[in-house]
């Protein structure tokens, strides 16, 4: 409400920005004049250019689906000069625009279309002007109107999604100016022009602002939220308080850092072991890094981590890191392995999920709760296709949904891995295939019958299963919590979550109940392997006959958790402040095969990159963005997000998904995108993720190799163009000693031995006073995927030719750039493509 | 750990998993080519041919029939090639499962023998033959797909070392594999060098690291995967006009370059049919994909015949087994719109050479083609016929961690085909 008053305030003549409305549950025939009482939502953009609207949430902050369709209403008062002038509209959907309350351009309703048959559309002709055509499948529509040097009052009424179509506003627009000259966007006199590059920059401008917007907007919606789970970890403080762990003296001569290493000094001395030597700065500064953002750190943040004083600086780098946006990213492609997200692009079937990324991301973002996280995500709410948890709920060909999720809730948070108990119970651990269905009544609220594929068929004659089978296809089970011996009743701290108390919230109360000390120990033990490369309890998802290593840390590092209110950060904070932490890497193999009282942490695990922190560190050591296609198959949003997901471009990792082209169709391939997945998946990632993994497949395998040295993705990050970093680098005048230093600090984060300088410098030096072509331009063009191809014509030959064409381009790499001779170019880039594809880059420090 | 996978695999053993009693035969091929016919073959326009149509309110076959050299047995008239061929084949026209709805998930069905079931990913029948017989030699990989990646053929849980190497188009080679196009000789060379310093001295001040020891040994293993005599076997060139021309356009080159993988050592090429170019809609003919749907038979016809008489006369169609395989066959009825829906109860696939006992037809439809009539053979069921013919025991126990998985479930090979 704050917002109104904002702009009732504001002189609309002299008005800088465009005031926007939303409405929804529009009446039939009403949608584009829509009354006031369905206002829900204002705000202001700085012109008339619409490529997103404010994501709607709940008092949870949980992401929610506006009706569909809903209008937006952009109104605008300005002068125009006394001339001729002409007016574009242009949406892809149905708007009218008008003037002084009267109309002067409307477009048609967009239809919802089955058809793949549909032809391609001829290119777009960019007219005289140079304008910005419009995108397929836009409408331009255009008004003759004289100005006359007085004021107007302009009013845009768009209808956005509907039955069968995307609930977005595509490209929605309106331009005006001169018959003859370049159009600017409707509003303030410096409002962009219609050109590309004008339009991108607005775009990119606009998408930034709603992010940081939608941020704001769900804190604010959710601060009463936020302070009910304060006041409950007071509760579970006032309960936790008492359960004191004592920390041990550590024996002389085991370094201290902090209590963590108190507890592995003891162990450690116990069986006669030296811990490992401490990182250098450098190293620890590149494995924090890895850890924390998924990032090698920038040559920047090297310097900066290198001017600060010698005593502090590992404390500060981990606070700094620790408040980076990127903490989101990297533990979102966690979590989205842990919880089995597998979104679908292409019509959903595999067993794919909703998108719920984006939730898990600004969870991590907003430094929600753990338990609020836990809860939030059992009670399954909030919008499906914009990313809520909601989308964990989805599981498509599944005939025992609930069952699946009971199970990866278990895991994940209880370390019980009830899988087996998907068809009978589990021979090796104390769970019945009851248990698991009986949380999965709670989780579907009502009691649920066992599927006849969820079972194991008895063979008339033959011998009798070798697991036992106490439940029979067809029989009920009721809604009931399955771990008595973890928690018998959820009554300290009760949660403090919206709506009915349904069976899903008391299911998430047993979770996240301080009595159920489990939960905390299973998510400080995850956190701890994320760290330390291996577990205190292994496997870290079932626990049902493991024994922990170090049993009292555990309890301690619990404790620590619960009392900080479920803080991640101050988890991570704890482990990586660490002495232990900060150690030089033991072997893992020996390590993992290790039983629990020969684990002694002398160091962390020797790990290597996961696929994520791989590509994303590619393309920061090169300063190069993924220009990934949008991973979209229906770009021309005549399909319902329940059969196409619209999941935008991706800027790191974690937002890649499966590309779905099962169908094989060259016209449904996203080129840019499967070259990252390539890498990707050759690293461990997984493009399906059908079920829940704790832990990536970490074989080393001759494909990671070969990928990363010989393509697409490879090619094009060591390709000095005029995007590259390295380029501009070598651009510099500086000395060739100094190119080297910046080049291996960028990619290895550390100064090149004495060897290697004379190595590099040997292959540098005769082409390296001649590598300037003077008076040569940039030739950088962003590459962009030809948006006329869209599911409704992928079945066209044209389709599949300008797909085909776009593969075969990208084989090629960037374009090189011109100012510099290839000689020195292609010496550089080999120089380049030694370190990214040498072992120090894919392994940790 | 170790002890109970022996217990599983024991009570395995003695009958408690495996729904056969009697040793499943095991075949003598040593390798597979499947050919993949994506978007859902029609069985009545191909393999096997009703009467035909004669208006779009008419159910029946498309295309008159022609006779073969399986002794009452016919097939569509634009296989001309292929009909004297027949009796190195075996047409299994009894296929049967329950997923028509939808493309992807019928194609992972008959790529995985499976269903999701969301407590583990399902390996795709190539990974698995991957898993099982590994590739002949080192200098090759035991899995190549020529079509797009994606989730029906990945490895699943047997882990990306089980995964393939893809190419999307002969022209441009495997993926990752070839060299990228501006980097010449002298330019690999000088990066295997700055690259090979930089390799030692990371791995020599980590002595005594397995971990970092195995890393290095891939990418050892990985240069000479990349090296010479693989990247040969993609250069078609080296074959004759002659030999070229009879295999057809770019499916037809995928088939002759399977034919070369298979000699070079690699144990299964999935071979993906399905440019969309000649009718529009590739398989999956609804509507005005039927118009043209004879070209793609047509094309199927010249690649299949030349990639049987090809593998003749290399001597290696006894050991290689061609699999013609799809997600679900068509019905006999038209849509509005000329052409085609789905039908998955009953269908046919396609097996030849392998050392099986070829020249028959398995199974039976219906008059029209709409249902099985006698001897329905369920997607476990072929898959298990695949491995037999492989050597591969189908009830073979594989472990997803420590859970036991047979290699299909509870397939039964079609026996008939063993001698």
């Amino acid at each position: 409400m704050r917002a109104l008053t904002l702009f009732v305030c504001l002189p609309l003549l002299a008005s800088a920005q465009v005031r926007v409305e939303i409405f929804e549950n529009l009446a039939k025939g009403e949608e584009l004049r829509p009354a006031e009482s369905l206002r829900t939502e204002q705000y202001m953009e700085p012109a008339f250019g619409f490529v997103r609207t404010p994501i709607k949430y709940s008092p949870a902050a949980l992401p929610l689906d506006r009706s569909t369709p809903f209008t937006l209403k952009a109104k605008y008062e300005r002068s125009l000069p006394a001339a001729k002038l002409r007016l574009r509209l242009r949406a892809r959907g149905a708007a009218v625009l008008t003037m002084d309350g009267k109309e002067i351009a409307r477009t048609k309703p967009q239809k919802p279309n089955t058809s793949g048959d549909d032809p391609v559309p001829p290119p777009p002709v960019i007219d005289e002007t140079g304008h910005r055509p419009a995108p397929y499948p836009h409408q331009d529509v255009f008004a003759e109107i004289s100005g006359d040097g007085a004021s107007h009052r302009f009013e845009l009424v768009a209808l956005i999604g509907g039955k069968g179509l995307m609930p977005t506003p595509g490209e929605l627009a309106v331009s005006w100016g001169r018959e003859g000259e370049m159009e600017r966007l409707l509003g303030p006199d410096h409002a962009p022009r219609l050109v590309d590059a004008e339009w991108e920059a607005f775009v990119a401008r606009q998408e930034q602002t709603h992010i940081a917007a939608d941020r704001a907007r769900r804190l604010a919606a959710s601060e009463a939220t936020a302070a009910q789970w304060r006041a409950r970890h007071d509760k579970v403080r006032a309960f936790y308080q008492a359960r004191l762990v004592p920390v041990p003296q550590a024996p002389t001569g085991y370094p201290v850092s902090n209590d963590i290493d108190r507890f592995l000094a003891i162990p450690l001395a116990a069986a006669k072991t030296a811990p490992k030597g401490s990182l250098s700065d450098l190293e620890f500064l590149r494995r924090l890094s890895l850890d924390l953002t998924g990032l090698i750190p920038t040559q920047d943040e090297v310097t900066q981590f290198l001017a600060a004083p010698a005593a502090t600086r590992r404390k500060q780098a981990v606070d700094k890191l620790l408040n980076s946006p990127a903490w989101a990213d990297h533990w979102t492609a966690y979590w989205q392995d842990v919880l089995a997200e597998n979104p679908g692009i292409l019509k959903p079937d595999l067993n794919n999920t909703g998108p719920f990324r984006y939730w898990i991301h600004q969870s991590f973002l907003d430094g929600v709760p753990f338990d609020r996280f836990v809860t939030e995500l059992i009670q399954m709410e909030g919008s499906n296709h914009l990313g809520g948890p909601a989308g964990f709920a989805q599981s498509t060909l599944n005939d025992a949904p609930m069952a699946a999720k009971a199970d990866i809730l278990a895991q994940a948070f209880l370390g019980t891995k009830l899988s087996c108990a998907r068809c009978h119970d589990a021979p090796f651990h104390p769970y019945k295939q009851k248990d698991l269905f009986s949380m999965s009544a709670m989780l579907a609220g009502k009691p649920v019958t066992l599927p006849a594929a969820s079972s194991v068929p008895i063979v008339e004659g033959a011998r009798k299963p070798a697991v036992e089978i106490t439940l029979k296809p067809g029989d009920t089970i009721h809604p009931d919590w399955p771990f008595a011996t973890l928690i018998d009743h959820a009554d300290s701290g009760a949660l403090p979550a919206e709506g009915k108390l349904d069976s899903r919230r008391q299911l998430a109360a047993f979770f996240v109940a301080p009595e159920n000390d489990r939960f905390a120990r299973v998510v400080v033990n995850r956190v701890w392997k994320r760290y330390m490369g291996l577990g205190l309890v292994e496997p870290v998802d079932d626990w049902a006959n493991a024994k922990p290593s170090h049993p009292e840390l555990l309890s301690w590092l619990a404790r620590e958790f619960v009392l900080s209110g479920y803080d991640m950060k101050h988890l991570a904070r704890l482990i990586v402040n660490s002495h232990a932490y900060q150690r030089k890497p033991v072997e893992a193999l020996t390590e993992q095969n290790a039983s629990p009282s020969k684990r002694l942490f002398a160091g962390p695990l020797r790990r290597r990159l996961s696929a994520e922190q791989l590509v994303d560190s590619l393309h920061l050591a090169v300063g190069k963005n993924f220009q990934c296609e949008d991973l979209n198959l229906n770009p021309a949003g005549d399909r319902a997000p329940n059969q196409f997901l619209d999941m935008g471009r991706p800027t790191r990792a974690w937002q890649l998904t499966a590309l779905s082209n099962e169908r094989d169709r060259p016209a449904l391939a996203l080129p840019i995108a499967q070259s990252l997945i390539d890498v990707m998946s050759a690293y461990g990632w997984r493009q399906s993720r059908q079920n829940p993994a704790s832990s990536r497949d970490d074989g080393a395998s001759p494909m990671q190799t070969l990928i990363l040295a010989n393509g697409v993705l490879g090619t094009r990050i060591v390709r000095l163009s005029d995007d590259s970093a390295f380029t501009a680098l070598a651009l510099a005048d500086v000395p060739l000693r100094r190119l080297i230093s910046d080049t291996f600090f960028r990619v290895l984060s550390r100064p090149p031995s004495p060897e290697e300088l004379r190595t590099m410098t040997a292959l540098l030096e005769p082409v390296y006073a001649s590598r300037k072509v003077a008076g040569a331009d940039s030739k950088y063009v962003e590459r962009r995927s030809d948006n006329r191809v869209s599911w409704s014509n992928h079945l066209s030959a044209e389709a599949t030719v300008i797909r085909m064409k776009e593969e075969r381009e990208l084989r090629m790499g960037d374009q090189p750039t011109a100012k510099l001779t290839s000689a020195f170019r292609e010496r550089f880039e080999d120089a380049l493509w030694a370190l990214v594809n040498s072992p120090e880059f894919v392994l940790m420090p | 750990m170790i002890s109970r996978r022996h217990f599983l695999a024991a009570s395995a053993a003695t009958g408690a998993f495996a729904a056969e009693s009697a040793p499943p035969p095991k075949g003598k091929a040593t390798a597979c080519i499947f050919l993949w016919l994506g978007g859902g073959a029609a069985h009545i326009d191909t393999f096997d041919p009703k009467p035909r149509s004669r208006s779009k309110s008419q159910a029946g076959s498309y295309y008159d029939a022609i006779p073969t050299a399986i002794r009452g047995e016919s097939i569509c008239e634009h296989l001309p090639r292929l009909a004297p061929l027949m009796d190195r084949a075996v047409i299994v026209r009894s296929v049967t499962h329950s997923i028509s709805n939808e493309h992807a998930a019928a194609a992972n069905l008959v790529h995985t023998g499976r269903l999701p079931s969301g407590t583990l990913q399902y390996p795709s029948i190539g990974s698995i033959v991957s898993s099982q017989l590994g590739a002949k030699t080192e200098e090759v990989p035991a899995y190549v797909v020529m079509g797009y990646p994606n989730i029906m053929r990945d490895p699943g849980f047997l882990g990306a070392k089980h995964g393939y190497v893809y190419l999307t188009q002969t022209e441009t080679g495997p993926t990752g594999l070839i060299r990228p196009p501006d980097v010449d000789l002298n330019r690999e060379d000088r990066r295997e060098t700055l690259l090979g310093k930089l390799r030692e001295g990371y791995t020599a001040s980590r002595p005594n690291d397995e971990f970092v020891k195995q890393q290095d040994d891939v990418t050892r293993q990985a240069f000479k995967l990349a090296g010479p005599k693989f990247l040969n076997v993609f250069d078609l060139q080296r074959e004759s006009p002659e030999l070229r021309r009879s295999y057809g356009g770019e499916f037809g080159q995928r088939c002759l370059l399977a034919r070369r993988l298979v000699q070079s050592g690699v144990r299964f090429v999935e071979v993906s049919h399905n440019l969309n170019f000649l009718n529009g809609s590739g398989w999956d003919t609804h509507n005005e994909g039927q118009l043209n749907q004879h070209l793609l038979i047509q094309e199927l016809d010249n690649a299949l015949s030349s990639l049987i008489t090809d593998l003749e006369t290399h001597k290696l169609l006894d050991e290689t087994l061609i699999v013609v395989a799809t997600e679900f066959g068509r019905p006999p009825d038209f849509d509005s719109g000329g052409g085609r829906g789905h039908q998955s109860l009953a269908f046919s696939m396609l097996l030849a050479g392998g050392g099986l006992r070829t020249g028959r037809a398995v199974g039976r439809t219906n008059d029209l083609g709409s249902a099985v009539a006698e001897r329905p053979v369920t997607i476990p069921d072929f898959h298990a016929t695949i491995h037999c013919a492989l050597g591969i025991n189908p009830h073979k126990n594989l472990y997803a961690g420590t859970r036991p998985v047979p290699i299909t479930d509870r397939g039964a090979p079609l026996t008939e085909l063993f001698a």
